[in-house]
């Protein structure tokens, strides 16, 4: 038989000739010159600050446009921004900002007090002509706003209907961006494809899956940035991400999993690493179960060990948690809470004090979900130490919508602990919403636990009212003493953001508001 | 010919209805809703209520699935809410790109698989037989992203012979080489299965017949050998073949969806885990249907092509 070495050589033939093609040329290494290409974690969902909630569409918006005030680098304390100084009424309920001059939107138009106003009014007023390019889920940052008002062209006034003082780090808060006006009037429900800002960065194009391009603005108030042009190109899959950053096809790389932290030791890479406004719990049912008491709940919390879970599990992206608050939080943060040691005879001694000697327990885990870092490993490591003092605990998993769907609306008789994690702009939000008495699922909270103590409530009202940042800090440290004691949760870890860069890269630094800041960035 | 095609196109309306109504009442039964996933820690009752009701999700089940249906027939397939785009406009570009990739990766192993099978068959427990029976299993027997995972390895990341992912080059000319570089990996990682399987039923295929009467008259009447196989018996064969081919087509475009996360190929599949993900539901919804809907398609054009070459089967 004579018909095979025909079709092999033909095979061989056109198999060279397309390996030549196709290899020959140009190689992949090379990024051009002077632009950036970062490696997002999904494709974003619109380029509108106001209807966006996702970390990774944040990082585009940060370097699009700006807001009122934003934070100081490396630090959660905010500073002047699009406002050049504001003033706030001694009983707290109304803002004044006065307007840096002479900057103008990507698209030619102004920027001034009407523009603000536009911005407010559009996300919150529903009668507004253009609140149809919504919905708007974070509006109720600014829930707090009365009325907003264009006092002059520099001049804008917040009238609030409480006094708020995470009103200030709201507006430094993506949700607060300021997009133009004159662009949502001509894109209307197209403008989360057509954005328009005053960044450091301007929009060029959007390649649906691929790849959005943002190109330097020369004009920027700030000072124009180094780079020419940024790209922003989603790739979903943890390990492509990782072999596009080994490959040199991005320049920068962000949450790479920890396992894939050492492929990057070495001069060609520069690793990143930053804490943030993070904290990673068990939600305890304090109603009923065994959690109804405090010392089983503090005995969870020696019987965990968080070193163990944040340096093996976690392969050290994420730092121990004392308390419900996160040490990011520099300003309220209060140094003298530590965290529970690791101590199964104590958590013994507390459950056998208790009567809760054997309890069964439920636990509920998800599969994964924003800000949850590795929940699996996490949660079956948790089991484990707990079976270590003798608790019998029962793990029940949950894909992340279904898991939110279960324990949101609380815990009560149907588990007696929950993991949770949450990712917040101001100290006040997390307590706020989770902690206090008046958040309890069942009047609109996320207090699944049902912690209820009337010192935290009063704290945290307090603290809400001031505006005084040093007073604030005060109230914040003590709450923080109250809730390290009463155990509502087990406070397991801190999240680090990481990032890997190329060695190309100058200038670069990770913000603990887990923003991705671009203005500064150099690539040689 | 023309009734045979319109009664199996007339045949495909109720598969659709059917499919239409199967994944509607899944994404209503799936625990979870889009507001929830938007919201995500920030989903108290009450903005989950009042997004709900922004997004048109307050109204009855039944309600639901008749204006959806409605808008359908009207060619409005809805607005995704995670993408904030037309659904026809997002599934017809990204449902594109998958067939790239599986368009390809079909010929390839269709080409490869009947080749492999009809040399084995010729060559039954000889070297090449052994060879190709040896590859095959091995080709079955790797996980796709894993063989996706490893070639990144190799071709892109070390030997940066391909890019590593991506359908179009970021920079510089969308040209057709540029395609071909981006398409090799995935097309090739995403055939070799379909290829194993089309290669052991195309063998068995061709045992079969030749083992029949007319190869023998054939070969007496001194027909070349190259010509009884390639042409005689393959020609019979293919009866057998083709609609191996229709399922293993639907093999690869189901089987498109790990290959488009691994290799961050634009495509449906991907879309559809991401819309699920995020209960996008009528991006779900629109997706299915319309992937249905080629699906059922392509299953009608194989039904034909096969009548075609054996007449038994019109009836």
């Amino acid at each position: 038989m004579t018909f095979l070495p025909l079709t092999r050589r033909a095979m061989l033939a056109t198999t060279g000739a397309a390996a030549l093609t196709l290899g020959a040329g140009i190689g992949f290494a090379d990024t051009p010159p002077n632009v950036l290409i970062v490696g997002q974690i999904a494709e974003p969902k619109a380029l509108d600050p106001a209807a966006v909630t996702a970390v990774n569409d944040f990082r585009i918006l940060m370097n699009v446009y700006d807001g009122l005030v934003r934070y100081k680098d490396g630090t959660l304390e905010v500073e002047p921004a699009l406002a050049k100084e504001w003033t706030i009424s001694d009983d707290g309920m109304t803002y004044t900002f006065t307007l840096r001059d002479g900057v103008k939107f990507h698209d030619g138009s102004d920027f001034n007090a009407d523009a603000v106003k536009f911005n407010f009014d559009r996300m919150l007023d529903e009668s507004h002509p253009f609140h149809n390019t919504g919905p708007f889920p974070l509006a109720f940052f600014f829930s707090a706003v009365e009325k907003t008002e264009a006092v002059d062209p520099k001049t804008v006034r917040f009238t609030l209907n409480a006094p708020y003082a995470p009103f200030l780090s709201n507006l430094a808060y993506p949700t607060g961006l300021i997009v133009s006006p004159a662009a949502v009037e001509k894109h209307g429900t197209e403008f989360g494809r057509n954005p328009s800002g005053t960044g450091p960065f301007k929009f060029k194009e959007w390649r649906s899956n691929e790849a959005v391009v943002v190109d330097a603005n020369p004009d920027y108030w700030d000072g124009a940035p180094k780079l020419e042009a940024v790209v922003f190109r989603p790739i979903t899959d943890a390990n492509t991400r990782t072999a596009e950053m080994l490959a040199g096809g991005i320049d920068l790389m962000v949450e790479v999993p920890p396992v894939s932290l050492s492929e990057f030791q070495g001069a060609a890479f520069k690793i990143y690493e930053q804490a943030g406004p993070h904290v990673w719990f068990l939600i305890l049912n304090a109603k009923d179960g065994p959690m109804a008491d405090k010392r089983v709940r503090q005995a969870a919390n020696y019987a965990i060990n968080k070193e163990a879970i944040v340096n093996n599990v976690l392969e050290g992206t994420a730092a121990v948690a004392a308390g419900p608050t996160p040490p990011a939080f520099a300003w309220a943060y209060n140094d003298d809470v530590k965290p529970y040691p690791y101590d199964p005879d104590k958590a013994r001694a507390l459950l056998k004090e208790a009567g809760a000697e054997g309890a069964e327990l439920t636990f509920f885990v998800t599969e994964g979900g924003s800000g949850m870092l590795d929940p699996i490993a996490m949660g079956t490591a948790i089991q484990a130490d707990l079976q270590a003092v003798g608790l019998k605990v029962k793990i029940e998993t949950y894909e992340w919508n279904t898991f939110l769907g279960e324990v949101n609306p609380g815990l009560d008789g149907k588990a007696d602990m929950a993991e949770m994690a949450w990712m917040t702009n101001d100290p006040d939000t997390l307590p706020f919403l989770t902690l206090r008495t008046e958040a309890w699922p069942d009047k609109g909270g996320f207090n699944s636990g049902y912690y209820s103590n009337p010192k935290v409530d009063a704290l945290l009202d307090a603290a809400r009212k001031s505006t005084d940042q040093a007073e604030r800090a005060k109230l914040y440290k003590e709450m923080q003493v109250i809730v390290h004691d009463d155990a509502p949760w087990v406070f397991v870890a801190n999240w680090k953001q990481n990032a890997v860069t190329s060695d190309k890269v100058e200038g670069f630094s990770l913000q603990p508001s887990f923003f991705l800041l671009l203005g500064k960035v150099s690539k040689t | 010919m023309a009734g045979y095609i319109i009664k199996r196109l007339l045949s495909a309306i109720p598969v659709l209805l059917g499919i239409s109504i199967i994944v509607f009442v899944i994404m209503a039964m799936i625990p979870g809703d889009p507001a929830t996933a938007i919201l995500g820690s920030y989903a108290t009752p009450e903005n989950v209520e009042k997004l709900n009701r922004d997004l048109g999700l307050d109204q009855p089940m039944i309600q639901r699935y008749f204006i959806w249906l409605g808008n359908m027939l009207h060619g409005d397939f809805g607005r995704s809410f995670s993408l904030n785009r037309a659904v026809l406009d997002e599934v017809l570009e990204r449902f594109n790109a998958t067939l790239v990739l599986a368009g390809t990766a079909f010929v390839i192993c269709s080409l490869l698989g009947v080749a492999a099978g009809v040399i084995s068959a010729a060559r039954q427990f000889g070297l090449a037989d052994k060879l190709i029976t040896f590859v095959v299993l091995l080709g079955i027997s790797i996980p796709s992203f894993f063989l996706g995972m490893m070639m990144i390895l190799i071709f892109a990341v070390d030997l940066r012979w391909f890019p590593v992912s991506g359908m179009w080059p970021i920079y510089g000319d969308r040209d057709f080489t540029a395609l071909i570089r981006h398409l090799t990996l995935p097309a090739i990682a995403l055939a070799v299965v379909a290829a194993g399987v089309i290669a052991r039923l195309s063998r068995s295929a061709m045992l079969e017949v030749l083992r029949q009467d007319f190869i023998r008259t054939a070969r007496a009447k001194g027909v070349h050998e190259r010509s009884v196989i390639w042409r005689h018996a393959l020609r019979a064969a293919m009866v057998t073949i083709i609609p191996v081919l229709g399922i293993q087509a639907g093999f690869v475009l189901s089987g498109a969806v790990y290959i488009e996360i691994v290799f961050q190929w634009p495509g449906v599949g991907r879309m559809l885990v991401d819309a699920i993900l995020t209960r996008d539901i009528l991006l779900v919804q629109g997706g299915v249907v319309i992937v249905a809907a080629c699906y059922v398609m392509f299953n009608i054009v194989v039904d034909v092509a096969q009548s075609l070459l054996d007449p038994r089967i019109k009836t």
